[in-house]
């Protein structure tokens, strides 16, 4: 390979590591990403793991604050409180099994100090038991998000109404 | 150079490896930029689009124009790759209503061809704001309850639906 080549190439990619490096380094939203993706694996683990209900409840509780609202829009009830909301999620856990979400074009904005973020996104239902895992529904959400200690945690979730 | 070898790259490989490269650049462009493919799920625009089909969006449709009425379109929600496909039958300032499942248009009826399923569906009328479109699915067969429709701001619409 001639000479010129394998400078223009390497030259590419340490151009290319440094320019990952740098964009990587300076997205403050990625451990909220992480934490959003941890959530959706949880979710649609579901029931197929060894864990007992109340572990499992006590986890998924583990992602709001004690102090969570749900918001999923027109003619929906409010859901308030980690409590409440895990206690629903208890009694709706073989008609949840029955599908998984995927979340879509997350856009995470951190707050100035870090401790409090915004997060818009879509949440699209995937039927587990259709051919070829047919999306059942999308909805598009707004989430606060707070850090308590290590830990991002769910604030507040409200559905976005796209089409008005 | 053996007959294998000679049908892939051709007589000139370097010439064929340029060619390829152009392609593959120009085809990234295009599907990334101007029209984008898309994968059609649900049913609420049957009968003109069915689910698992592959359709196209022109990014560039409304650069120098609006949408008008009986376009199809693409409407974002979070970011681009999860979208709505609507028709719009409302445009901006416009009064939409639906009664007895007919669309009607400052309290005059709309030619709709394209509706082949109709329920009696009602919607109160509503007045678009100067930036706005009204957008519903072409399947009128199913449950009001079940199909989403309504006004829509401009910049969510990311382009018309050509193919």
């Amino acid at each position: 390979m001639p000479r010129r080549t394998v400078v223009f190439i390497t030259v590419l990619a340490v151009l290319t590591a440094g320019a990952w490096y740098v964009l990587r380094s300076g997205d403050e939203g990625a451990p909220i990403r992480r934490r959003l993706q941890q959530f959706v694996d949880d979710v649609n683990r579901g029931a197929t793991d060894s864990r007992s209900p109340e572990t499992r409840a006590a986890h998924f509780g583990s992602y709001f604050t004690d102090d969570v609202e749900i918001d999923l829009g027109r003619g929906a009830t409010l859901i308030k409180g980690r409590d409440t909301l895990v206690a629903m999620t208890g009694r709706l856990q073989p008609r949840i099994a029955a599908f998984s979400i995927r979340f879509e074009d997350i856009a995470v904005t951190v707050a100035s100090g870090g401790q409090s973020a915004d997060v818009h996104l879509t949440a699209e239902f995937v039927n587990r038991k259709a051919p070829g895992e047919r999306s059942l529904d999308a909805r598009e959400f707004t989430i606060d998000m707070r850090r308590e200690g290590e830990e991002w945690r769910m604030r507040r979730v409200a559905a976005v109404e796209t089409l008005k | 150079m053996s007959l294998i070898r000679r049908l892939v790259f051709g007589t000139n490989p370097r010439r064929t490896v340029v060619r390829v490269l152009v392609l593959a650049a120009i085809s990234f462009v295009i599907f990334r930029f101007v029209l984008i493919p898309i994968r059609t799920e649900g049913s609420s625009m049957l009968p003109t689009y069915g689910p698992d089909q592959l359709r196209l969006v022109n990014l560039f449709a409304y650069r120098w124009s609006v949408p008008a009425r009986g376009d199809i379109v693409a409407i974002e929600m979070a970011g681009p790759h999860v979208l709505y496909v609507k028709r719009v039958i409302g445009l901006p300032g416009e009064r939409v209503s639906v009664m007895e499942g007919a669309v009607r248009i400052n309290g005059n009826p709309l030619a709709e061809p394209y509706v082949k399923h109709r329920n009696a569906w009602d919607v109160p009328e509503v007045t678009l704001g100067p930036a706005e479109y009204f957008v519903i699915g072409d399947n009128r067969g199913m449950s009001v309850a079940d199909h989403d429709f309504g006004r829509v701001d401009l910049p969510r619409i990311l382009g018309k639906v050509v193919f």
